[in-house]
């Protein structure tokens, strides 16, 4: 199978989709003349003419907005928020309009916008644009939370999110963009809510989102030659999210650790680590361990930035000290 | 077009001159008598009868806005309403009857029962698209009602409605300019009628009017005697011409008042007595009535006829929203997510 | 006719108190006019006159709280009726109220005891398998007691039985006692677990002849075309793998209420070793050849021999076999292994005159034991799997092929 890059596959999956339907729109800062901050949307311009890929003035606010009322109209916007620190300014349109509005009207509305986002958390880009905070999103009931972590993963969940008919924020690690991988030329599409046996294992299951998955993978490797078995899982999307999956893996192995790069306290982690405590408590041979990023914010300074960051070393300790 | 234009409370005398029929004219008298009675029952069972709770912002004084502005539409265009929003959707033509059971927090209101009053408007078959809760933020959505509008190469436009209030958010700045620079078809009513809950305009905006703000955005204001719906109706017309021609939005300032408080608790302690009373003699129902009537254009007796239709209804309205039933708590996890 | 009411002035106001009536029964108004004044919770206002007409009547004097919104009287014209006064001192409430459940106290569970520490799953497992977790020694962190530490408890439990309270030479006095050997090690072992499993099981036996020509005959052929030499044992083991994978009824364990058939056929060998009786595990035997078997008994057997084997090899039988044919014994009734459903003894093979089609012929027989744990097998299954393996091994080339 061909291989690409991260950035690739989701640059397909948007073209594809702007061939197949002529009412899919790119909405953005700087992804028409500029090709995107991260070249994903390079060229599309130049493809598809600036009808229906736009630049927009710097207004997060309007951007999403105006991808909501347009959605109202039968348009389909992709909205793209360049750095996952910039969606306060338009986390009131996400979260009090976006996912609220089918509800509010009782079924009326429906918002089928992708909202696509990036952190770019290792880049030493200081705190303002580093931050990943997905479980911002998962408080809001009425969006969906998509973290592809890898090309294949990225394009086929992409595509989903494009025909969901839901509020998707769809989020992105910088750091994955150039990573490459295998990817089917055909069309062809993930499902939401299907948590990702990445790697099968006994001893320990490790649940990883977005760029930690690589460094899961890393970590069962080096755990291997120490004779420890790890199964690595990725939720892919966390809301909606399939502890199913996670709950069988725990029945097996008795021991979970998670992976994430947001900062523990209200992270990630400590949603999936309450929802097994409570469906599989008596399958529980270890208490339950987080790998994720210290609660401050993030230091710019590239060796601080390195120390902060969770990473496969951090891992694999983590994964002994349940072992030991 | 650019700049600036003002329009003054038009003369009886005029109006068959501008275009303005029997029909129209007796449609917009009846229209705010009944938004006005709509308003008071709402008032009454807050109060009186403590059947409804929860917020309410009547429109007591600004009924010739709602009803300029959707007279000068075709039913086809497109609205987006605020929190006061309950005159812009019995404009609309979206029944008292699913108004009041939303109130009422019933199954059979326009949502379900599950917006209540800042939403009551949501109404997409009457093409009244949405109403936010948030000050400001319907702003945005309609500039992409408006993006969407454009790209279809349709003719329609779509409305906006918000106070005096709004004008100062971001959002505000953020969704005109961007129907500014695309030249998308909305058109940005704001409703001054002086307050937002206690804050006076004139301390919370620097400039002599709203309708200047249009220039600094590049595009065309309006500044309009908001107790006249014939003028609000003329108003809104010019709009519209500037949006289909490819002129891009248009802001719309009507000068009303708000006669009584923010919400239905408000007893606006804050508002000088002579203020009132002095908007209170420009009460934009008497005086439209008084214009109809003394140009001969309407009877008395068909006021009063007009009047007594209107109580009927409502009363109607009333007892079919006591009567419905609430939504079960099991049917709401399947509205969340589509 | 208008009612006059006293508003609900916001949402949090529950009463209002009328403070005074500034008009009386009778007395002429105007709309708007004041009627009366009222202190509420946080304000005290006037509620004005809803139209014109007469006070016709009070319901409330001055000095009254009423619940807000309240009708408190009525204004209207002489002539016209007055409504029937049973005016609720409430408005209807526009909440439904909440329903009351009456919950039956909770049963308070005693809090495990300060300091002590034990995982969520040993936990299960300890209850599942009815073991007191503070008896078992903790191998986690901080002395925490894991699923390994709960399992290893329920394998040593299963063998202690209570001793006897009286001893030996009280009950008896004299004969004199020659020699005293510790009951340790894997004699001790041994004991505990044939008194357990006597006491439990409800044991039966059957017992079949097996015509042994056609086996012996094969390990001769072996021997001399290709030079393996396969043991007795090893074909008696691969033989009642198969037969045990048509008959699993026989390969199974009573646990509590239910019968756990095993999913894998690991059959022990009983061995004999100077300190006494071991029975090492031949895993999956259904699925190893013959020569795969034999070469394993061997590993197996100078392991026991030299006190080398390990816990690994010892645990997991589903069932067990012990050969007593060496020795001369021809049927015997071994003990069941627990927690297993069934054990079978081979005999020696000797040679006997039996008839067949009619005449006296001389063959090589073998009496082979089968005792079941009636609890769980029946006669007529038991005695269908024993002719199984019978028929394997009358047909050995079967074995090998």
């Amino acid at each position: 199978m061909r291989e690409i890059t991260y950035a690739e596959a989701i640059r397909e999956a948007l073209r594809e989709e702007m061939i197949k339907d002529p009412n899919v729109v790119l909405i953005g800062e700087d992804i028409a003349a500029y090709g995107g901050a991260f070249k994903i949307t390079d060229n599309l311009l130049r493809e598809f003419g600036p009808e229906r890929v736009r630049d927009t003035p710097i207004s997060e606010a309007a951007i999403v907005g105006a991808a909501i009322g347009a959605s109202l109209m039968g348009v389909r916007p992709i909205a793209e928020i360049m750095y996952m620190d910039f969606l306060p300014i338009c986390l009131e349109q996400i979260c009090n309009q976006a996912a609220k509005m089918r509800f509010m009207s009782g079924g009326q509305l429906r918002v089928s916008i992708v909202i696509r986002t990036q952190y770019s958390l290792g880049r030493a880009h200081g705190a303002q644009h580093s931050q990943f905070v997905p479980s911002w999103l998962l408080q809001v009931a009425g969006v969906r939370v998509v973290l592809p972590s890898t090309p294949y993963d990225a394009k086929g969940l992409l595509i989903t999110a494009m025909r969901d008919g839901n509020p998707v924020i769809y989020i992105e690690s910088s750091l994955l963009y150039r990573v490459k991988g295998p990817v089917p030329e055909n069309e062809y599409t993930l499902p939401f809510g299907k948590t990702d046996v990445k790697r099968e294992g006994s001893h320990v299951t490790v649940v990883a989102i977005s760029r930690m998955v690589r460094e899961a993978m890393a970590a069962a490797e080096m755990l291997e030659e120490q004779g420890i078995s790890a199964e690595v899982l990725d939720p892919r999307t966390i809301q909606p999210l399939d502890i199913e999956t996670i709950v069988n893996s725990v029945r097996k192995t008795g021991r979970l650790a998670i992976a994430e790069d947001d900062s523990k306290t209200g992270g990630v982690g400590a949603e999936i680590a309450a929802s097994i405590a409570e469906r599989a408590i008596d399958y529980l041979d270890a208490p339950i361990v987080r790998i994720a990023a210290p609660d401050m914010p993030i230091p710019f300074s590239p060796s601080l930035e390195q120390e902060y960051m969770p990473n496969k070393q951090r891992i694999v300790e983590a994964v002994r000290s349940l072992l030991e | 077009m650019l700049g600036l234009t003002e329009i003054q409370s038009i003369k009886a005398q005029d109006y068959a001159k501008l275009g303005f029929e029997k029909e129209r004219l007796v449609w917009m008298l009846k229209k705010m008598i009944e938004i006005r009675l709509f308003e008071e029952r709402v008032e009454e069972l807050y109060l009186m009868r403590g059947l409804i709770t929860g917020p309410a912002h009547l429109y007591f004084g600004e009924e010739a806005v709602a009803v300029g502005v959707m007279s000068g539409l075709d039913p086809n265009d497109y609205v987006i309403s605020g929190h006061r929003g309950h005159g812009h959707a019995l404009a609309k033509e979206i029944s008292e009857k699913l108004i009041m059971a939303e109130l009422f927090g019933k199954s059979t209101g326009t949502c379900k029962g599950l917006g209540g009053s800042m939403h009551v408007g949501i109404c997409p078959e009457k093409n009244s698209l949405f109403a936010s809760a948030i000050v400001g933020s319907g702003i945005p959505i309609a500039s992409g009602v408006g993006l969407a509008l454009k790209y279809k190469k349709s003719d329609r436009v779509v409305v906006v409605f918000f106070g005096d209030g709004a004008t100062n958010t971001g959002a505000f700045h953020e969704g005109i300019n961007l129907a500014a620079i695309w030249k998308l078809p909305v058109i940005f009513v704001c409703e001054n009628n002086k307050y937002a809950i206690g804050m006076k305009v004139e301390n919370a905006v620097a400039t002599n009017s709203i309708a200047v703000r249009a220039t600094a955005y590049g595009i065309h204001g309006i500044l309009v005697d908001g107790n006249d719906p014939v003028a609000v109706h003329k108003a809104t017309k010019q709009a519209i011409n500037i949006a289909r021609s490819g002129g891009g939005p248009t802001l719309i300032e009507c000068r009303t008042y708000r006669q009584k408080g923010h919400g239905v608790y408000d007893k606006a302690p804050y508002r000088p007595k002579e203020e009132v009373e002095e908007w209170l003699k420009k009460d934009p129902i008497i005086n439209f009535e008084k214009k109809l009537t003394s140009s001969r254009i309407v009877s008395e007796e068909e006021a009063d006829r007009l009047k007594s239709e209107v109580l009927s209804a409502i009363d109607e309205a009333v007892k079919f929203a006591q009567e419905s039933s609430v939504l079960p708590f099991q049917e709401l996890g399947k509205l969340v997510y589509s | 006719m208008y009612e006059v009411i006293v508003p609900r002035l916001d949402p949090a106001m529950k009463t209002g108190k009328i403070v005074e009536w500034l008009k009386n029964e009778g007395d002429q108004v105007r709309k708007g006019e004041a009627l009366l004044v009222v202190e509420g919770e946080k304000t005290t206002f006037e509620v004005e006159a809803p139209g014109e007409g007469v006070l016709r009547k009070k319901l409330f004097e001055s000095g009254a709280d009423v619940q807000v919104p309240a009708v408190i009287g009525f204004v209207g014209r002489l002539d016209e009726q007055l409504p029937t006064v049973e005016v609720a001192v409430t408005a209807p409430s526009a909440l439904p109220p909440i329903k009351k459940v009456e919950e039956a106290p909770p049963r308070i569970i005693e809090r495990r005891a300060e300091g002590f520490r034990a995982s969520p799953l040993a936990r299960k497992l300890a209850e599942e398998h009815a073991i007191d977790l503070a008896t078992i020694k903790g191998t986690g962190p901080d002395g925490r007691v894991l699923k390994e530490d709960v399992l290893l408890a329920v394998e040593e439990r299963r063998a202690r039985v209570r001793a006897p309270s009286v001893t030996l030479t009280e009950w008896f006095k004299g004969p004199r006692i020659a020699k005293s050997i510790p009951l340790s090690g894997i004699r001790r072992t041994v004991a505990e677990r044939l008194s357990y499993s006597f006491r439990t099981a409800v044991p039966a036996i059957i017992t079949m002849d097996v015509d042994m020509e056609n086996l012996i005959r094969l390990r001769e052929n072996m021997k001399t075309t290709i030079n393996t030499d396969l043991s007795l044992t090893a074909f008696m083991v691969k033989a009642v793998a198969i037969a045990l994978e048509a008959h699993a009824i026989l390969n199974s364990a009573l646990e509590r209420d239910e019968i756990k058939i095993f999913g894998e056929i690991n059959i022990a060998l009983a061995i004999n070793t100077p300190e006494g009786l071991v029975a090492p595990v031949v895993r999956d035997a259904n699925k190893k050849t013959v020569q795969e078997i034999s070469n394993t008994i061997h590993q197996l057997t100078e392991k026991a021999m030299q006190k080398k084997l390990d816990l690994q090899e010892l645990l997991g039988g589903t069932f067990t076999i012990s050969n007593l044919g060496p020795y001369g014994v021809e049927i015997f009734a071994p003990i069941i292994n627990p927690p297993q459903s069934a054990i079978m003894g081979i005999g020696t093979t000797e040679k006997r005159l039996i008839i067949l089609n009619e005449n006296v012929v001389m063959k090589h027989i073998a009496a082979l034991s089968l005792v079941f744990d009636h609890r769980v097998v029946d006669g007529v299954p038991a005695a269908e799997f024993l002719r199984e393996v019978k028929r394997l091994l009358e047909e050995p080339h079967t074995l090998v092929a």
